[in-house]
Order: structure tokens, then C-alpha cells, then sequence
């Protein structure tokens, strides 16, 4: 009987020393690779800030199903051997997801992740991505290089074309301006060519303006020969900003359709007045917005991003926000259904969306659906124009929703 | 067991739980008493030494394959971080911009957790490794009308870091710093910066 006493006592207190133990929540492994310094970091930077901000927000509210996310980034430089590297890195860590970047390493790794049944949430928009066939792991919230393309052909086609003094003599001029070396600043060319065929445009030739140009005046002589009317400009903003002063100042006069990368709150400061009038596929708010959750947005980039004023975050950090929460709903979705694993993500997550609104709309994104045989998230794309320093919503085009057929048979993986 | 034994192995327990408590008593973490830690830059190391050179993809190496290789400047940041608090704190995130002169050219992150005794000052080491290669790249592009306005050029700028910094006569910058801590349930995310040599 005293035996039995003195081990209740000796088993209370283990369990009141055990009570008083810290309890371990699970952890849920996440990986990041950017380019925070590279060729391609003048946009890079914002958006990997963006990626660390929003998954912060995630872990301060509720993390997923009260599970907390550990995310592990790296600034790859836009090396790929690098990018390789860390990829291996993060995957012998444990991570079930990966927050990549841009098309270098997105289409380097894209076998891989395939292999490996790896989801890799990308800031790459590439069409080619969209094929769950090829590519069923690569996923993001926009619609596609190619269909942003179309609806900004389209936008001002419809908004700007009928103002033109020669409208109703002739077809309107339009040419393409890019890196043709650039798998990003090509990928939607033969879409926007195609769209442009569609509505009666003449198109001219395209010019080669490298990624790294400062100095276009030549690929502005060219296009003067043609006297274009609209140009699209594939490239991201340095470049952008370069073509559009060279395009000023030698007095080329034609309006400018520029790819997601060379559009945003830095274009106005580089390219000043010469930038006036572009026009962009917006399918997030630019940072600068009130609308949604753009105030908790701008209170977790003040937060946890406090080296780097508010005045200097640009829309990127919004597109990180919307591949974030995109992301968390598929794991919460795949978690509810008791499965983390790869396939799991992609098929209890992603592929069960259906018009899923992200953050409730709260980003500016148009929902979003992913089935098990076509990833396009959407074919919704609000397209916006630069005026005054501001970014003024033009319209919104449909374009799964005006050319479902094309969409449907046409249109899928270019 | 007699009952004797009993009573001295409880009070032994008790004695025990009392003093493990007493022991590990300290003032509770509050938003009112987190004082912020602070983080300072104590050094930068260039860890090795490979020189300044660049090959382009056209070049066939001895070994290897070709490509745009380059010397890669690793460098080593410790910085002192030092909490002002009667308790413990945990450095739970950590990262940085390294800027030769006034251009980024890496950005680091560090995920050791540590834990920093309550008034004491930890170090932490923190890697940054660059090649020629990608500072190239950067200048070349996001920093283009940036070297341009400077009336230098990429390669300029380049040779003069690569050789330079191992001198210790180039600025190094710590650019955009944030240090995460926490302590109990309490947060603070501080921001830093610093130069060296100073």
C-alpha cells in the first residue's frame, strides 16, 4: 500500500514536469528561391520580400490548420547552377512546396519537380507551364504571359484604337519589341501575334532589344521604317524604360503594351513622360492601392521588412502575396484531406479550386481555377495605363470568356 | 518503506520542484518590457582568396565544362547582437544586403536559432558568397543607368571590388537588415545597417 502511495506521488509529479513542458506544434517546411541581386533583381528583390512578408502573415494567422510554416529562402543571383543547388538543398531539407522565381529557374527545374511530384508555385507566367501533362507541378495565381498579352492587344484595340485620327481609313500598325534570346520575353509573342492577326492588325518586324540595353536608338530607327501605331515591349522595366526614352526623344509616336516585368512604380520615375499612356496587364493591385487587404499588406512589409521604406515596395509584393495565399489554401485544402505529400497538394489542394477567390479578392486577383487537365488559372485580366504617375484601370477583358472556343482548342500551352 | 522514508522522499521532491522553480524563475517576457536587442556589425572576412577573372562560355577550361565562369569573393559578416532584457531572448530570423560602395550585390539569409542569455552579447557568423558572374549581371541590368550616371562601367566597377576588398579599402555595406526576435510569446523585428571598414 505505501509502495502504491509513493508511486502515485512519483507519477503526479512526472505528469505535472511533463505538463509544464513546452508542447511542439508540427512544422510545415517550405522552400524560396529568388533573385534578390542578379539580372533580373530590379524586380526580383520586391517580390522575394513579398514571399518572406506573406508567409509571416500566414504563420500570424492561424498558419495552416494552426500548423506553423517554416520558410527557408535563398537569392540565387539568377544563376542556375545556383538555383540547382539550393533546389537540391531545400528538398533534402524536407520542404513540400517551393516559392521559385522567374523563367530561368522555373524551366531549368521544371523537369525535376515533375519527377520529384514537387509543387513550385513561380513568378514565371509562362503559358507553356499551363499543360498539367508536361508540367503538372509548376503552378501560379495569373493568368498566363500570353493571355495578358492578348487582353492588353485587346484593351487597346478597343479603348485607344477608335480615338486615332486614322481610325476607320486603315488597320492599325503594331510591332514587337523584346529579347528574342529571353525565354521570358518571348514566351508570348506568338500568342499577342496571333491576337493581333485576329483583329485586323498590319505587323511589322520584330526588333532584338537585349535585357541589358541602355542604348535602343537603332531598334527605334528600324521602327520608324514602319511607323507602328502600338508596340509591345517584352522585356522588364531597365530596358523598358530605355526603349521608351530612345522612343521619346527620336519622336516614334506610338503607344506602348509592355510585358508583367517592365511595368511597374519604378517605370514612371526611369522613364518619365516618355512612359505616359503604357498600358499593362494588371492582374494584382499595384502596391500604392488602398483597396482589399493592401493596408495589412503595407503594415507586414513595414513590419518585417523594416530596412526598406514603404516608398520603395512595388507591385511585386502583391504578386508574392497572391502566389502565398494561393499556396496556403492548397496546403490547408490537402491538409484537411490528410495528405502533404506532393500529389496531395496538387490534387486535394490546387486542382480543387474552383473560381477560388484568394484572400476574397482582397488582392486584386481574378479567382482562380485548376483542373486535372488544364492549369490556366483564369482568362479575366484587368489591364491598366500609366497616366500622370498613376495607374488607371482601362478595362477588363474576358478572354477565355470571348473566345471560349479558341480558349477550349486553340489557345492551351502557348 | 516506512513512513519516515515516504515523508523524506516527498519533501525531497518538493524541495526539488522549489528550487528547479526558483531557479528558473525570471520577470515574464511582456510587449510593455521587451526591451529591442541591439545588432551591430563587428567585422567582414574575406574568407578565401581567388582572385579577380572571368572566362566567357566561348572558352574551353583544362577541366570542366565551359560557361560564364568567374572568381567567386566569399565573405564572412559577424555581427554582435546583445539583449538588454532580464530574460533570454531567441534570434529567430535574420537577413541582409551587402552593397560594394552603393550597389547591392547579395542578399543573405540565416536560419541558426539562437538563444541570447538575458543581458549578454552572442556573435553570429554569416556567409555571403559572390561570383564575378552575377555582380556582372547585376550591374549590367537593374543598375544600368545607375554605373552610367557614375561614368564608369561594369567591368570598372568589378575589377576595382575584386581586388580591392580583400584590401579592406572598399566600403562594404549591410543594407536593409532585419533581425527577428523572440521572447515568450513577444516579437520585435529590428532593423539594421552598418559599414566596414567604418
Amino acid at each position: 500500500m505505501r509502495i502504491r502511495n509513493v508511486f502515485i506521488i512519483l507519477c503526479a509529479v512526472v505528469f505535472l514536469f511533463g505538463l509544464s513542458a513546452p508542447v511542439m506544434a508540427k512544422v510545415i517546411k517550405i522552400g524560396g528561391l529568388t533573385d534578390c541581386t542578379g539580372a533580373t533583381s530590379d524586380v526580383g528583390k520586391d517580390y522575394a520580400l513579398g514571399l518572406s512578408d506573406a508567409w509571416h502573415y500566414v504563420n500570424d494567422t492561424g498558419g495552416i490548420n494552426g500548423k506553423e510554416v517554416k520558410y527557408t529562402w535563398f537569392d540565387y543571383g539568377y544563376r542556375i547552377p545556383e538555383a540547382l543547388t539550393k533546389y537540391k538543398l531545400l528538398k533534402r531539407m524536407g520542404v513540400i512546396a517551393i516559392e521559385g522565381w522567374g523563367t530561368g529557374d522555373t524551366e531549368a527545374l521544371s523537369a525535376t519537380v515533375f519527377k520529384d511530384k514537387l509543387p513550385y508555385v513561380s513568378a514565371s507566367f509562362s503559358a507553356h507551364l499551363n499543360n498539367p501533362k508536361k508540367s503538372a507541378y509548376n503552378l501560379f495565381f495569373a493568368p498566363d504571359y500570353s493571355t495578358q498579352a492578348r487582353a492588353n492587344l485587346t484593351a487597346w484595340f478597343e479603348a485607344k484604337w477608335p480615338k486615332h485620327k486614322d481610325y476607320g481609313k486603315r488597320a492599325p500598325k503594331f510591332a514587337c519589341v523584346y529579347n528574342f534570346a529571353s525565354p521570358y520575353a518571348s514566351a508570348p509573342i506568338k500568342a499577342i501575334k496571333d491576337q493581333a492577326k485576329m483583329l485586323g492588325f498590319e505587323i511589322g518586324e520584330d526588333q532584338d532589344v537585349a535585357l541589358t540595353a541602355i542604348d535602343t536608338k537603332s531598334q527605334i530607327m528600324a521602327l520608324k521604317k514602319f511607323s507602328p501605331d502600338v508596340c509591345w515591349h517584352g522585356n522588364t522595366t531597365m530596358a523598358v524604360s530605355a526603349t521608351m526614352r530612345d522612343a521619346y526623344a527620336l519622336e516614334l509616336g506610338a503607344d506602348w503594351l509592355v510585358n508583367y516585368w517592365g511595368f511597374d512604380e519604378n517605370l514612371p520615375r526611369l522613364a518619365r513622360e516618355a512612359a505616359e499612356g503604357a498600358m499593362c496587364a494588371g492582374p494584382s493591385y499595384f502596391f500604392g492601392s488602398d483597396e482589399g487587404i493592401m493596408k495589412t499588406v503595407k503594415e507586414f512589409a513595414k513590419k518585417y521588412t523594416p530596412g526598406v521604406p514603404l516608398e520603395k515596395r512595388l507591385k511585386f509584393t502583391v504578386t508574392a502575396w497572391s502566389n502565398v495565399l494561393l499556396l496556403r489554401e492548397a496546403l490547408i485544402r490537402a491538409d484537411k484531406a490528410g495528405d502533404l505529400s506532393g500529389p496531395g497538394i496538387l490534387q486535394k489542394g490546387f486542382e480543387t479550386m474552383r473560381d477560388f477567390a484568394i484572400a476574397d479578392g482582397g488582392l486584386g486577383t481574378s479567382p482562380v481555377t485548376y483542373t486535372s487537365t488544364d492549369h490556366r488559372s483564369t482568362g479575366i485580366v484587368p489591364v491598366f495605363e500609366l497616366v500622370g504617375g498613376k495607374f488607371n484601370h482601362v478595362k477588363t477583358i474576358d478572354v477565355k470568356g470571348r473566345w471560349p472556343e479558341k480558349w477550349a482548342s486553340e489557345w492551351f500551352g502557348w | 518503506m516506512n513512513k519516515k522514508s515516504i515523508i523524506l522522499l516527498i519533501l525531497f521532491i518538493f524541495l526539488g520542484v522549489l528550487f528547479t522553480s526558483c531557479a528558473s524563475m525570471q520577470t515574464k517576457p511582456t510587449a510593455a518590457n521587451f526591451k529591442a536587442p541591439t545588432v551591430a556589425l563587428d567585422s567582414v572576412q574575406v574568407t578565401q582568396y581567388n582572385g579577380y577573372w572571368y572566362y566567357g562560355a566561348n572558352i574551353k577550361p583544362t577541366k570542366g565544362k565551359e560557361g560564364n565562369n568567374s572568381a567567386v569573393l566569399p565573405l564572412a559578416f559577424t555581427f554582435n547582437i546583445t539583449n538588454p532584457n532580464s530574460f533570454p531572448v531567441k534570434l529567430d530570423g535574420f537577413g541582409f544586403t551587402v552593397a560594394f560602395e552603393d550597389f547591392d550585390v547579395n542578399m543573405v539569409n540565416a536560419y541558426e536559432t539562437q538563444w541570447i542569455p538575458p543581458g549578454k552579447t552572442n556573435q553570429i557568423s554569416v556567409p555571403s558568397i559572390l561570383d564575378v558572374r552575377q555582380a556582372l549581371l547585376g550591374l549590367l541590368v537593374p543598375n544600368a543607368f545607375k554605373v552610367k550616371e557614375k561614368g564608369t562601367n561594369a567591368w570598372a566597377l568589378l575589377e576595382k571590388w575584386w581586388t580591392g576588398i580583400p584590401e579592406y579599402n572598399i566600403p562594404i555595406y549591410v543594407n536593409g537588415g532585419s533581425a527577428t526576435f523572440m521572447a515568450g510569446e513577444e516579437q520585435k523585428v529590428v532593423p539594421f545597417k552598418a559599414k566596414f571598414p567604418q
